[in-house]
């Protein structure tokens, strides 16, 4: 697109904003917000019926006429029925996984439709992408994802979004901007791996796990190196494979993933490191504790725990930014 | 905007959606077919083929320079075949190629929507010449299959149901309907073309020519067309006295007969009328020729402004008329009359001039009467009882005629149809001396009792002598009248020929069929009428009906514009309204709910306290029982069916009807 017609979008887009407000995380759509414009197949369409239109009265061609003005109503039809298309659906937020920096954080929004009738080929636009579009029967909830690139840890919003259809015939393109306060956490980007984890006993953070609650996780091939004991013979008389048994959380020793540990790293690389540990341990079925600046996470393990070392490395306040 | 984003599609869909713009560029060529080369549709099929295999069998794309000399030679081929490529026709043609072309090099969303664009254009181009309502209605099933070919190819997403997409497009056209309607009566009509059209048609056109051929007229003796309708105001003469008058040949150069170049003078003032005039109408096919026919002897109004009497009491149309259109005028003629034409000498020798050496049988037989009694009279009289003794027959089959076609005719094969008779009287008349001349026409015509007008067939053209006799003017002579006398009285060689091959023989003792062949013609002349012959004049009869009477022609047309203008948002509020409407309805699980508390609120009244929010259908219904143990049933097979068109996976609609009309009867029954 070119650059004044964005401006332009962005400037009308913004004048939107002001007279609609923020949004909820759900929102009807009502005439208000619906605007419509033709496409630039809808003007060519427009060209060819002014052709017509002059054919006609020149040759003086009765059915001329009739052909041309039954399409000037078929564009006056097609008009209302794509508006008609996004009229009264309902958008619902639906949230957000978390996403590492450098990946897109996906939000997922859902189209609802609860009228008789089906709507067709809506999509969502932001920045320069648009989803593919969706079929929504009646009573049906379809489910779209905007993808939006992360560059950095922290908190990614929304922003604006543009609902659209071009349905039907591809004549006029109808939108509405929703504005939803919408936010994604974005972890730090993993260091690449190769440090190996800080094999660092439970010095002063949380004493040694529970060695009780280790259950029975699944089964790995074993490597040179690995205690005997926990050897699944069984299942090597079985299948002549050496497989090792692995336990959540009573499997090795425990580690500390201080972030004191790694003085020769800048801030934000010291964070991608602490974020490669934390899945290396996690992938390792490890007890691990986190110490950063302003946050200090006991010894855990399991998806959630993960998720909350996640996040705190994704908002930490390192001083620096 | 982002209208060239090329959605991630499949091989299969990409085929599927290539299948369709195929399916809508061929069917929008078809009304073209007949006007077209013949290798234009088959350039497209070619094209098609083409396009397809290179999509299902992966063929390799023609090179861009292979397109470009395709492209450069169907031109040429166009030029080639119309000479021009200005006009209707050829225009046509260079748009069916180009579109092939097109098709050749399509790829992607966007070319496939240009094509549906074309294809609608196709559409448009077989309207600018006049269409019957049959065509007109076979154009509406193109168009409405054109439209299901932009809902599906605008699609991104994967081509939906033929059905539903079916239903969609036909209701868009349908609410258009009502848009077309209002635009198309209010919307400012000119009375002339905007720029010079071509007349570069190359159909053939029809009926009378400019020359006759004794033999030639046979194709047109069985050619059922329509040559034009007459609607008598006043009384119809009788069948005898329905000549239709065309032009006449005076040229004659021993087989053919050719009209005189140029007006020779206004014949008009010349004609004494007799008797009462008759006044009818006629509403002329397009013939792409000047002229116009009329009862003998019209008599034009002094403010007529359509048509001109020229030469030879023919009617034309004013230089400047645009050809091709279809003429509808009124008029008045005297069957009685003397077309007293005043001839000079040079004049008289010109009706008289015959090709020397031409005839020679016939100068014998003429001179014998000569010799016999000179009287003009007397030699018109003996000329149609030499006819009427000698054994002539009337056919629409007669021999082929060599050298001297008259001697042949007169005197050796006997049979022929009123040209080969006009012919060899008129020969006979010029041998005697007498200015003689073939007046061709019509002569006769069916009366359509369903509208209540005569439709005149090509197949009644005729042709017939006219002799110039001192103080007597020009004086009609049949010669067929002689030969086949009912040919003539009953307006119709119909019955004159039972057992030839005749158009509308075959149906003649299938009444019902003649009846509705009759029913289906008044139905296109009223599709003529008012369909096809809506221009300004019948648009400003309709403004004066509305009482806009006498504005001026820039007021009416702002008028006229402003109207428009309230139809299209009068248009826009209906379509609104339907989909609001549309979109009002929910879906059968919220109906079922609006049933059930319907059905609550009745029992309400019957003392059953209303349904508490934690309180399933089900325990309700037991509770409702015990209140109302003698409505047990009842309640149990509502709350039943409740539950069906509520919960159950794929409810239809037969659950939620079932519903509705149980409740219904319960609360009529206790209301």
């Amino acid at each position: 697109m070119f650059a004044p017609a964005r401006s332009l979008e962005n400037w009308a887009a913004s004048w939107a904003r002001r007279r609609q407000g923020a949004d909820a995380h759900s929102v009807v759509l009502k005439r208000r917000r619906i605007y419509i414009l033709p496409t630039r197949f809808g003007t060519i369409f427009a060209l060819m019926l002014l052709v017509m239109l002059l054919g006609s009265l020149n040759y003086g061609a009765s059915l001329g006429f009739m052909l041309t003005f039954l399409l000037a109503g078929l564009g006056l039809v097609l008009m209302h029925h794509c508006h008609g298309n996004l009229l009264g659906a309902e958008i619902k937020l639906l949230g957000a996984h978390p996403a590492f920096a450098g990946e897109r954080a996906e939000f997922r929004i859902a189209l609802r439709n609860d009228t008789a009738a089906p709507r067709y080929e809506i999509e969502l636009a932001h920045e320069r992408h648009a989803t593919s579009p969706v079929d929504a029967a009646p009573g049906a909830q379809e489910t779209l994802r905007i993808a939006v690139p992360t560059e950095r840890r922290g908190w990614v919003t929304l922003g604006r979004f543009a609902v659209v259809t071009r349905h039907p015939g591809g004549l006029f393109r109808a939108w509405t901007w929703v504005h939803m306060d919408a936010r994604c956490l974005v972890y730090p980007r993993p260091a690449p791996p190769g440090r190996p984890l800080p094999e660092s006993a439970g010095l002063g953070l949380g004493g040694k796990p529970d060695v009780g609650d280790a259950d029975f996780a699944g089964l790995r091939p074993a490597a040179p190196g690995d205690p005997p004991q926990r050897i699944a013979w069984k299942a090597f008389a079985r299948s002549d494979v050496l497989l090792l048994k692995q336990f959540a959380g009573g499997d090795r020793e425990p580690c500390e993933l201080d972030w004191d540990a790694l003085p020769d790293l800048e801030p934000e690389a010291r964070l991608a490191q602490l974020a490669r540990w934390c899945l290396d341990a996690a992938a390792d079925a490890r007890t691990f504790g986190l110490k950063i600046p302003g946050a200090a996470l006991p010894l855990g393990a399991g998806p959630q725990h993960l998720g909350a070392c996640l996040e705190a490395l994704a908002l930490c306040e390192t001083g620096e930014r | 905007m982002r209208l060239g984003t090329p959605a991630p599609a499949t091989p299969a869909a990409e085929l599927a959606r290539l299948q369709w713009t195929t399916a809508i560029v061929a069917g929008a060529t078809l009304p073209h077919w007949p006007t077209l080369p013949f290798w234009a549709p088959l350039l497209l099929g070619v094209a098609i083929a083409w396009r397809l295999a290179i999509a299902a069998l992966e063929w390799p794309v023609p090179v861009r320079t292979l397109r470009l000399l395709l492209a450069l030679a169907a031109f040429c081929a166009v030029l080639f075949s119309y000479r021009t490529i200005n006009g209707v026709e050829a225009g046509s043609a260079l748009l069916v190629v180009m579109i092939a072309l097109k098709v050749l090099e399509s790829k992607g969303h966007r070319d496939q929507l240009v094509l549906i664009m074309l294809s609608y254009f196709l559409l448009f181009a077989s309207l600018l010449t006049p269409r019957g309502p049959f065509t007109a209605v076979y154009l509406l099933l193109l168009l409405w299959l054109t439209t299901v070919g932009l809902l599906q190819l605008s699609r991104r997403g994967p081509l939906l149901q033929l059905r539903s997409t079916g239903a969609l497009a036909g209701r868009l056209l349908l609410q258009s309907l009502p848009l077309m309607l209002a635009l198309f009566v209010l919307f400012p009509r000119l009375p002339g073309p905007l720029w010079a059209i071509q007349g570069t048609s190359t159909s053939a056109t029809s009926g009378l020519g400019d020359t006759v051929n004794p033999g030639d007229i046979t194709s047109l003796a069985l050619s059922d067309e329509i040559a034009f309708r007459a609607q008598f105001l006043s009384t119809p003469p009788p069948a005898r006295d329905l000549y239709w008058r065309g032009p006449s040949m005076t040229n004659f150069d021993g087989r053919t007969w050719s009209m005189s170049i140029g007006d020779r003078r206004n014949v008009a003032a010349s004609v004494e009328y007799l008797g009462a005039p008759t006044e009818y109408r006629v509403m002329l096919e397009t013939t792409g020729r000047n002229w116009a026919f009329a009862l003998e002897m019209p008599k034009l109004a002094p403010d007529e402004r359509t048509l001109r009497m020229g030469s030879d009491y023919q009617l034309r149309t004013f230089p400047g008329t645009p050809r091709g259109t279809r003429l509808d005028y009124r008029l008045a003629s005297y069957t009685r009359f003397r077309a007293l034409e005043p001839l000079g000498e040079a004049e008289r020798e010109m009706f008289r001039r015959l090709p020397p050496e031409s005839s020679p049988r016939t100068r014998e037989l003429v001179q014998g009467w000569l010799a016999d009694n000179p009287e003009p009279e007397q030699l018109i009289e003996r000329g149609m009882d030499y006819l009427r003794s000698q054994p002539f027959f009337y056919t629409l089959t007669p021999l082929a005629l060599r050298e001297q076609p008259v001697d042949e005719f007169l005197f050796d094969t006997r049979e022929g149809f009123c040209e080969h008779y006009a012919s060899a009287f008129t020969v006979m008349m010029r041998v005697a001396g007498l200015p003689a001349r073939i007046v061709t026409g019509y002569q006769g015509g069916e009366l359509n009792g369903v509208g209540g007008y005569y439709i005149i067939r090509q197949s009644d053209a005729h042709a017939w002598t006219e002799v110039w006799l001192e103080g007597r003017g020009w004086v009609r002579v049949d010669p067929v009248s002689a030969v086949a006398p009912e040919r003539v009285a009953l307006g119709s060689w119909r019955s004159a020929l039972a057992g030839e091959r005749v158009p509308g023989s075959a149906f003649g003792r299938l009444q019902w069929v003649r009846r509705a062949l009759l029913v289906w013609d008044a139905a296109a002349t009223y599709w003529n009428e008012w369909v096809i012959g809506y221009g300004p004049q019948l648009q400003r009869a309709l403004l004066d009906a509305l009482g806009f009477d006498g504005a001026a022609r820039a007021e009416r047309w702002s008028k006229l514009l402003l109207l428009c203008v309230g139809a299209t948002l009068a248009g826009s509020l209906l379509v609104t309204l339907q989909l609001a409407w549309r979109r009002r309805r929910r879906t059968p699980v919220d109906e079922a709910a609006r049933e059930l508390a319907a059905f609550t609120r009745r029992l309400a009244h019957l003392d059953v306290a209303p349904r508490a929010p934690t309180e399933g259908p089900a325990a309700y219904a037991a509770r409702a029982e015990s209140r109302l143990p003698h409505a047990a049933g009842e309640i149990r097979a509502i709350i039943a069916a409740y539950l069906r068109a509520r919960y159950e996976r794929d409810a239809d609609l037969a659950a939620l009807a079932e519903l509705r009309t149980r409740v219904s009867a319960f609360r009529a029954a206790r209301a």
